[in-house]
């Protein structure tokens, strides 16, 4: 079996439409439009669902990916990693649900697959700080804001099935931290890139400014300071991404 | 009382089972999770997915019962080089188009064959003494169950026509064809099949109907009435290969050309809208056209203006051969 596998090899049905992030992007702002969906309308949810059902499939085959890829990565790695299949493909049927509860469809937006390029970093410990800590910590801010927002807007089907999926990605996260130790152990070179990694996907991900620190409703994707404290970030790393989403570029 | 006490397994030989079978479902595993991105359909991608878990937990459990039995802990070994060709050949349909092939060795083959070979080892394996290897087995006995059902009604669903109902067979004929030249894959010759039962495994997390359901696509698209108009007007341009009458849809400084030389190297006779996509106020349509010889994947951009919907982008996202190839072997 081919180890790891070329980005452009990511298998979709046909009713799914690929396009670069920053494409979305430009074509979004150059149509007078916030380049991000924000949660302002029952449109904008469904597309920031919609969003997030993408991802979750990505999470799911680079999961998958990962349980295949390391097979020298010891075997309680490999269990964390297959664990983490299963809740991500469980994940992918709930927004399937829940895209259904919502009136949309898979495929009504664009697929980016920045997430599933992330997921294709080279060195198990890349991955898991990039994707586990990385993507996932996105996703905790992500959900959390929306549990929110689902519970103002009174749709508790919304609200309590995405309060546990972030249950999951909490777990996640703390996986992350685990294996990013653990398989750098005696090797600070290889924990230092795969730092320097995750922190680039931080960046990527504040969005230019889309993700920051503030209320549920006045920020498009606030940081849950909290959650990410629970999932097993240092105070030191919250601080430091708070003061990147201060200078990040425009995505 | 002593009939109670009589084995047909050593330690040393149930440890060398547990490794054996721990190799096969290993392998499994890691093949299951790399073909999830490699599997287009979402039913097959849920499916693998909630198995890959369900395979690590018996690979542990395999693994765990070994120091045990007086060996080490977490090791897989295949009972032959034989049993390493099948799982070679078992990994090896990776292309888009093969989800049939991956499937049918895993469900129909592997599966169904670790099924009747942990059932041969349970009713063989002494009740007073081997309770522990007994219980795991018992437990990857459901599991199988569940699964080889589940992955079973995937297949009915992918498998809708007669050529991928006999590409198959033939690839099931292939892998228990190396599957019976190994001895299974204990290397101890194939164990006796087991009787169908009537029972349905029960459902926990793993529906394969609901999978099915929730693969299937819209049932129409919501297209505003202008652009739905537009777009027929195009699509029959496309199929027409009317230069002309595409070109009034395209927006101003867009070129024809990627779509027309894609079209006018192949014989085309269908054409459907296969997605329908929204990007803030414009419109993503992706039509399939489909020939003897080929399939070719249009894809355009429509956005609204003072003369209507008009094609703002367009590309050609893929051209292939309609049927895809059957497996090497």
């Amino acid at each position: 079996m081919e180890r790891p596998i070329a980005y452009d090899k990511l298998a979709r049905e046909d009713r799914w439409v690929r396009m670069r992030a920053r494409e979305v992007a430009e074509s979004k702002i150059e149509q007078a439009l916030p380049p991000f969906p924000d949660l302002s309308t029952q449109d904008s949810i469904r597309e920031r669902v919609h969003g997030i059902l993408v991802g979750e499939m990505q999470a799911m085959e680079g999961a998958g990916r990962t349980v295949c890829d390391f097979p020298d990565a010891g075997w309680e790695f490999t269990m964390d990693m297959a664990r983490q299949v299963w809740d991500e493909s469980r994940h992918v049927e709930i927004y399937l649900r829940l895209i259904e509860h919502l009136g949309g469809y898979p495929g009504e937006f664009p697929e980016t697959t920045i997430l599933w390029r992330c997921a294709c970093a080279e060195d198990a410990a890349a991955r898991v700080a990039g994707v586990n800590r990385g993507l996932e910590g996105l996703a905790c801010d992500v959900f959390n804001q929306l549990v929110h927002i689902a519970g103002k807007l009174g749709d508790p089907i919304l609200e309590r099935a995405v309060e546990f999926v972030l249950a999951d990605e909490i777990t996640h996260v703390r996986m992350g931290s685990k294996w990013l130790t653990k398989l750098t152990e005696g090797d600070p070179e290889r924990r230092r890139k795969a730092i320097e990694f995750q922190e680039n996907i931080d960046e990527r991900f504040n969005l230019g400014g889309v993700r920051r620190e503030g209320d549920h409703e006045t920020v498009s994707i606030s940081i849950a300071t909290d959650v990410r404290r629970m999932a097993g970030f240092t105070e030191e790393e919250i601080e430091r991404l708070i003061k990147t989403t201060q200078r990040s570029q425009v995505y | 009382m002593t009939r109670l006490l009589a084995g047909h397994f050593s330690v040393d030989h149930s440890a060398r089972l547990m490794r054996n079978y721990r190799y096969a479902v290993e392998r499994a595993m890691r093949a299951l999770g790399g073909w999830i991105a490699l599997t287009p359909e979402l039913s097959a991608k849920l499916l693998l997915g909630r198995h890959v878990w369900d395979l690590a937990q018996h690979a542990d459990a395999f693994g765990k019962r070994l120091p045990e039995l007086r060996a080490h802990a977490q090791v897989s070994e295949p009972a032959s080089d034989r049993v390493v060709a099948f799982m070679d050949a078992l990994e090896e349909p990776e292309a888009p188009q093969q989800t049939v092939e991956r499937l049918v060795g895993v469900y129909r083959v592997l599966k169904p064959h670790l099924l009747a070979s942990y059932h041969d080892h349970l009713v063989r394996a002494n009740p007073v003494y081997e309770p522990p290897t007994r219980r795991i087995l018992v437990g990857c006995i459901d599991d199988e169950r569940r699964h080889i059902a589940a992955g079973e009604t995937i297949l009915g669903h992918l498998c809708v026509t007669p050529a991928l109902t006999e590409r198959a067979g033939a690839w099931q004929r292939r892998l228990e064809g190396l599957l019976t030249a190994a001895g299974g894959v204990t290397g101890d010759g194939l164990p006796p099949a087991l009787p169908e039962r009537n029972d349905v495994p029960v459902e926990t997390s793993d529906d394969a109907r609901e999978f099915i359901r929730l693969e299937t696509p819209t049932a129409s698209w919501p297209i505003p009435e202008e652009l739905r108009a537009a777009l027929g007007a195009f699509g029959d341009s496309l199929l027409a290969r009317d230069r002309e009458a595409l070109a009034r849809w395209l927006a101003p400084g867009v070129l024809p050309d990627p779509a027309r030389e894609a079209l006018g190297a192949a014989t085309l006779t269908s054409l459907r809208l296969v997605a329908f996509a929204r990007l803030g106020h414009q419109r993503l349509v992706k039509w399939r056209l489909e020939g003897p010889d080929a399939s070719v994947t249009i894809l355009s951009r429509w956005a609204p203006g003072p003369e209507g919907w008009r094609v703002a982008m367009l590309d050609v996202a893929r051209i292939e051969a309609p049927h895809p190839a059957l497996p090497r072997r």
